[in-house]
């Protein structure tokens, strides 16, 4: 129980909490100018993105500096099949996720033969191969210029109700992925993350359990990828790239190691800074920088740790004028 | 041809061991993944910049004098951000000081950024630096001649520290067992401050070696680190000696690769690492 307030979760999902956030972001969808909708559905996206790395950093004691592949694979998966294939869009969209997947199974199954930063130097060899086939292999993946007009861009909605098909994809995928995190299989994912000779003795190998969680992160990677690529209605080598791989990283230590909301609250504030100072500050990375640095030394459980200490406040604030 | 080629890549291999012997000490002593390494590479590319018109300009003892300056404003930039910063994380998760020299990359790129702009700088080269010495028909660059020279000397140099002296003993002895150093009565963490110094230090020469050939921007960092972590993970973390190995090898696969398939170099070196790194793990597994 003490590690299990140490990472500020319970048990059970707080529906009051998802049917409000649900709520306030489905309004503000619908009542923001479409540039501000595209923000949102722009944060919507990277906090599944992010939440699925945050399985691998915070749970299973893996780091992935590769990422990117399995988020720009699934934007790949969806246009190479109608584009190349000539498959609907609906198998497309099936389709997408699925790539992200396949490749998170072959990628895992190599990665976790090692452990620790020998495991990472392995994301990244793979990362870095896939990029390099991906840009160059012009016939299949349209090289530099990429793959566009294989879908309408947000399927032809407007960007409030596209908002929303996203908001309910990303909301149902976090659930899931809750679900994971507190079913036997996210304990044993923590077991093995936090102590592999333990985990082992009670009968769980290591290399299984942590590609388990890699295929699931990656499966989840790559539906935040397909939305991005029907966002956006292309894709290029950049989505398999290694800024993206940066991108998700820095959400999750922003957010806060250690806790399932790492991911949500670090894209919000990563692109919150993104979109909105770098408008104003042209050296917005160097404030990120700074607030990594005092996230590591105020405050390790990052933005999450903040909003838990505020609710807790909040919360015996509430209980004190009960009583 | 083949051993021009082959010249070539061993000569650019003793320069990536200037850059990875830094990396892997650091790593063998504290364990730190110390991401922040190439930025070090990049701040000593512009330092080198800044400062070379200043130290008797043209020459080469002045160009030399000024590499070696930046190497220690380097280090001291190295010292600081190891005593105020990495020394509170020594003890948290490994996690938290991979954030720590992930948020100085970024911290260093944008003040680069701010300083020396967007474009590409360059660092003209000595006169007497900028010929090159012919053997047979085979053209060496004299500063890549000069470049090695002060690779082998700064090799030599570690390895008879580490051999001889006092301090080599205690580094060796922290790389192999860090408990058992600390209670024998050294105190760690002026060990760590001062490998992180010397790396940082070797970073700092090797990006001002690099000033004279190399396009110096603000995304020399990024291209460097790759490199440097490859030739360290493929020679064994915390090992000098692998480090030396697998930067001559990394060197001469990139240089051939150049040769015959050049869009293909780089992933030429991730394969080789991942087979490297695999063909390892089997073996322990077989022990």
């Amino acid at each position: 129980m003490a590690a299990e307030r140490r990472r500020g979760d319970a048990w059970s999902i707080d529906w009051r909490l998802v049917a409000v956030a649900f709520v306030v972001v489905a309004v503000a969808l619908h009542l923001s100018p479409p540039l501000v909708a595209f923000a949102i559905i722009e944060v919507l996206i990277f906090a599944l993105y992010a939440s699925a790395l945050n399985l691998l950093l915070s749970y299973s004691g893996m780091v992935s500096f590769g990422h990117a592949v399995y988020f720009g694979l699934g934007a790949y998966g969806l246009a190479i099949t109608i584009a190349k294939f000539g498959w609907p869009i609906w198998a497309g969209i099936v389709a997408g996720p699925l790539v992200s997947a396949f490749f998170g199974l072959v990628y895992g199954a190599l990665c976790v033969q090692l452990t620790a930063i020998y495991a990472a130097m392995l994301t990244l060899a793979c990362a870095e191969i896939t990029f390099a086939v991906v840009f160059q292999w012009f016939d299949f993946t349209g090289g530099d210029s990429g793959i566009s007009g294989h879908v309408p861009a947000m399927l032809g909605l407007s960007p409030a109700w596209f908002g929303i098909v996203v908001l309910v994809v990303v909301t149902l995928c976090i659930l899931a992925l809750w679900r994971v995190v507190h079913a036997p299989l996210g304990l044993t994912i923590r077991a093995v993350g936090e102590n592999p000779v333990r985990a082992a003795a009670m009968g769980h190998g290591r290399k299984r359990v942590q590609l388990a969680a890699f295929v699931i992160s990656a499966f989840l990677s790559g539906v935040a990828g397909t939305l991005y690529g029907i966002f956006h209605g292309n894709v290029f080598p950049e989505y398999v790239g290694v800024l993206f791989t940066i991108d998700g990283l820095v959400m999750v230590l922003l957010g806060g190691l250690y806790s399932f909301g790492a991911g949500i609250y670090g894209a919000i504030v990563y692109k919150l800074l993104d979109n909105v100072m770098a408008h104003y500050f042209e050296y917005w990375q160097l404030v990120i920088g700074v607030i990594l640095v005092l996230v590591v030394l105020v405050s390790p459980a990052g933005i999450a740790g903040l909003v838990a200490r505020v609710v807790e406040l909040v919360r015996g604030r509430v209980r004190g004028s009960e009583t | 041809m083949l051993i021009v080629q082959i010249l070539q890549g061993l000569m650019e291999g003793v320069f990536l061991f200037l850059i990875a012997s830094g990396l892997t000490l650091i790593f063998g002593v504290s364990r730190i993944v110390n991401f922040a390494h190439g930025s070090f590479y990049m701040l000593g590319a512009f330092f080198t910049y800044q400062v070379h018109p200043w130290i008797a300009a043209g020459t080469p003892g002045g160009f030399f004098t000024s590499i070696l300056v930046c190497g220690v404003l380097v280090a001291v930039v190295g010292l600081a951000f190891e005593f105020f910063f990495l020394r509170r994380v020594y003890h948290a998760e490994e996690l938290m000081q991979l954030v720590l020299t992930l948020a100085a990359v970024l911290i260093i790129r944008d003040l680069t950024k701010f300083f020396w702009g967007l474009d590409d700088v360059t660092v003209a080269l000595p006169d007497d630096l900028s010929g090159a010495v012919i053997i047979g028909d085979m053209f060496l660059p004299t500063y890549q001649l000069a470049m090695v020279t002060v690779g082998v000397l700064v090799l030599v140099a570690l390895w008879a520290v580490l051999k001889f002296t006092r301090a080599g003993i205690v580094l060796r002895a922290a790389t192999d067992d860090r408990g058992m150093v600390a209670l024998l009565g050294i105190n760690q963490a002026h060990v760590f401050t001062a490998v992180f110094t010397v790396g940082s230090f070797l970073a700092g020469i090797a990006g001002g070696f690099a000033a004279a050939f190399e396009s110096v921007n603000y995304l020399l960092d990024a291209r460097v680190i790759v490199l440097a972590f490859i030739v360290v993970v493929i020679g064994g973390l915390g090992s000098l000696y692998g480090a030396l190995f697998a930067a001559l090898g990394v060197g001469v696969v990139k240089s051939l690769g150049l040769l015959w398939a050049p869009r293909l170099s780089m992933v030429i070196i991730f394969l080789l690492m991942a087979v490297v790194l695999l063909f390892r793990s089997l073996r322990r597994t077989g022990e």
